[in-house]
């Protein structure tokens, strides 16, 4: 079979098609040079299929293949699937740490210690008042007044550290309704996913690799990540199935494409995180059930001594939890000491000895624990920072785009387009000399 | 693998690099500006356990030098009341020697027995005395006047100890029961001061100078003794006080030095580590905007 004349015209033009729109990718690649979870894109050039040359067309008999130039077979996504996976494990914990640490670090501040104005100042002060009232323990004395102030101010400190911890538990608590409850991150990341399913899976379907919507997809489980563990399972169709704390979220057989609210079976990540803090067990609670401990230690001893002669409580006896604690005597009613004689102060004198005691230590072994707890979770939360930045880098890395790279592309593709226009300038004249000039012989 | 560095992977670890920078500074920045090395438990939970002990420990001993200061002030005006009334008995001892020889004439001991009832008064008026509002020598019932002016001299306080808290678990008597050296008159026939007193004066009166040189001298001097020894023990306990006061002095040195120790910062050190981070920082900040900057664009055609 002779080869046509004009078969060079349309290799050519493929290489200038081709060019462009490797050119195009390029410009895109560019474009998105700074999109958050963007993987760079590659036009995959294949040379075409080969006309057969037939034997014995040739001088030497041999039959050859002839090129047809260049098609853009693919626009192909840069990405690695093994780093996505280790990037969300990694991020789980990451968002666990995380909101952790928030959490921990607002009780570590509603404590406010070591300062002057913190627990510990102001029990060591009420045994102080203590400690003057025995020095000054007539009915009339300033000590007692000032005793009265000095216990309602620390009884004040503790309702409001209470109250504090119960507000970590509490905002926990909403932060986990707000990202699980409709309309909220995990309700929308869904329903976008869903979507997302459809259309891929109809690209699909004609032969297309929708690159775009697959980082999209990708950074959307990316954000679920961060929230409880995420499995992904990729069917023909090339929709994703997502498994997300433990529970079917995503399913591309299921009605509307996802299933949403339920309650997690496995909750890992910030949402674990968030469950626990909230819950009784959790630090924020369990705190606060060791501040109440205090309490209800201060309370117990203090009254043990004070009603000793008289029966009368200086601290509420039902009061024994941080929010409940309450000054029931007055200045008048504090009970300096037992028996007759103005001047008597054995009763303010023993409550002063208490001072370092339980009450103090139990107090100070808190604080000390709220501290290592909040210095470990922050020591975790800086190396899985470290390990995502890792990761993180690794990846783009693969997927990035390196504006130096696509420079050199552009110049690869600008100088193929001109190549190949120029090939196609020299058929033109081939075929000129060929038409115009020939069997001209003198004319 | 050769890493391919992108765009986004510059701009982040330049981002992430200057942070950390800054969060040190700023760390750095709070440890000068607050002097202080523990300004959260997570700081140094160890330290700062330590920190809370020492803070309550200081104001413990605030409290106990100002019970220290109290007690001493107490026992002072205590041996001032009984100096006076050492003086009294003093002169009531001379009194009764001068007039006990029978060379003395009715009238010297008459006078001599005026002069002895104005000394029971004295001594009464001293054993009322009162410190900060209290009488010290009412034992715990310090809103009564042990003694009634010019009235019978019966005590009309009690018997307890008022204790002072001086250290920890430490507790000091501060009062000393008069009723054991002025008893409660001639009523009582209990041969305390103000009963032999009475007795003295009586002979006197009585102008009976046997009475005064045989039993009365002895009771008088008896009552001296017991006076003197309780002096000693209020000199005792004033002493122990100014020990204990500068005990706790020493202590409370010893502890602000431990507290400083735990809590402040090291200025020199934390200094140098600023400047260093300061130098990293702006290093990072040069390297950052010369990365960013150059790409093969500013290259092309």
């Amino acid at each position: 079979m002779p080869i046509s004349s004009f078969m060079g015209l349309q290799t050519s033009l493929r290489g200038l098609i081709a060019h462009q729109q490797a050119m195009n990718v390029t410009g895109h690649n560019i474009a998105n040079a700074n999109t958050v979870g963007y993987s760079r894109q590659e036009a995959v050039l294949t040379a075409m299929r080969a006309l057969s040359v037939p034997a014995n067309s040739g001088v030497t008999g041999h039959g050859a293949q002839l090129g047809t130039g260049v098609d853009v077979t693919q626009i192909r996504r840069i990405r690695d699937s093994f780093l996505d996976l280790q990037f969300r494990t990694e991020n789980m914990q990451l968002g666990a740490a995380a909101a952790k640490t928030n959490s921990l670090e607002q009780i570590e501040l509603s404590f406010g210690e070591p300062s002057d104005d913190g627990i510990n100042m102001l029990l060591s002060r009420f045994w102080s008042a203590w400690s003057a009232l025995a020095s000054a323990p007539e009915t009339d004395s300033a000590a007692r007044t000032a005793l009265v102030r000095h216990a309602n101010t620390l009884a004040t400190a503790f309702q409001s550290v209470h109250e504090q911890l119960t507000q970590v538990a509490a905002q926990a608590r909403s932060e986990f309704d707000a990202i699980t409850g409709p309309g909220g991150d995990v309700d929308n990341w869904a329903r976008e996913l869903a979507q997302l399913n459809r259309t891929i899976a109809h690209a699909v379907t004609v032969g297309q690799v929708p690159n775009d919507l697959l980082d999209r997809r990708d950074f959307l489980i990316d954000r679920l990540s961060e929230l409880a563990q995420v499995s992904v399972t990729e069917d023909r169709t090339g929709a994703v199935r997502v498994d997300f704390g433990g529970v079917t979220l995503v399913d591309p057989a299921a009605a509307g494409g996802y299933t949403w609210p339920q309650t997690l079976t496995r909750p890992g990540g910030k949402l674990g995180a968030l469950l626990d803090l909230a819950d009784p067990t959790g630090p924020a609670l369990s705190y606060r059930a060791r501040l109440d401990a205090v309490v209800a230690d201060l309370v117990t001893s203090v009254n043990a001594i004070h009603s000793g002669p008289g029966g009368v409580d200086f601290f509420d006896p039902a009061g024994l939890t941080a929010d409940r604690i309450a000054v029931v005597a007055t200045a008048a009613t504090v009970v300096a000491g037992s028996g007759g004689g103005d001047g008597r102060n054995d009763i303010a004198n023993a409550i002063a000895q208490l001072r370092g005691g339980s009450v103090d230590r139990s107090y100070s072994a808190l604080v000390s624990e709220v501290g290592s707890d909040v210095k470990q979770v922050l020591s975790t939360e800086a190396i899985q920072q470290a390990l995502v930045d890792a990761l993180e880098n690794r990846r783009q890395s693969v997927q990035g785009v390196s504006p130096d790279e696509e420079m050199v592309n552009m110049v690869r593709f600008q100088r193929g387009y001109q190549a190949s226009s120029r090939a196609m300038t020299t058929l033109d004249d081939m075929l000129d000399t060929l038409i115009n000039r020939t069997g001209k012989v003198g004319l | 693998m050769t890493m391919r560095i992108t765009a986004q992977m510059t701009a982040r670890n330049t981002i992430r690099d200057l942070q950390g920078d800054l969060q040190t500074l700023s760390k750095l920045q709070a440890k000068m500006s607050s002097g202080k090395e523990i300004t959260r438990p997570s700081d140094d939970p160890y330290g700062a356990s330590r920190a809370l002990a020492l803070r309550g420990e200081l104001e413990g001993l605030q409290q106990y030098q100002r019970n220290v200061d109290d007690g001493i002030g107490w026992l002072n005006a205590t041996d001032a009341s009984l100096s006076k009334i050492a003086d009294a008995v003093h002169r009531a001892r001379e009194l009764l020697v001068r007039v006990s020889t029978d060379s003395a004439g009715e009238r010297a001991r008459e006078a001599a027995a005026l002069e002895i009832d104005q000394l029971i008064e004295t001594i009464k008026q001293e054993a009322n005395v009162q410190y900060a509002g209290r009488y010290i020598f009412a034992g715990t019932a310090t809103d009564r006047q042990p003694y009634a002016l010019l009235g019978a001299d019966t005590y009309n306080g009690n018997g307890d100890a008022i204790q002072r808290e001086i250290g920890p678990q430490v507790e000091l008597d501060i009062n000393v029961t008069v009723s054991s050296l002025l008893g409660n008159g001639q009523a009582a026939a209990d041969d305390r001061l103000l009963h032999t007193l009475r007795d003295i004066a009586d002979a006197m009166r009585a102008d009976d100078g046997d009475r005064l040189r045989n039993g009365d001298l002895q009771r008088l001097d008896a009552n001296f003794d017991a006076l003197n020894q309780m002096r000693a023990d209020v000199g005792a306990r004033t002493n122990r006080l100014t020990i204990a006061d500068g005990r706790l002095s020493a202590l409370e040195q010893n502890s602000m030095q431990l507290l400083s120790d735990v809590e402040d910062a090291d200025t020199v050190e934390t200094l140098i580590q600023y400047t260093t981070q300061q130098a990293a920082y702006n290093m990072a900040l040069k390297a950052g905007g010369n990365v960013v900057q150059n790409s093969l664009m500013d290259f092309l055609r």
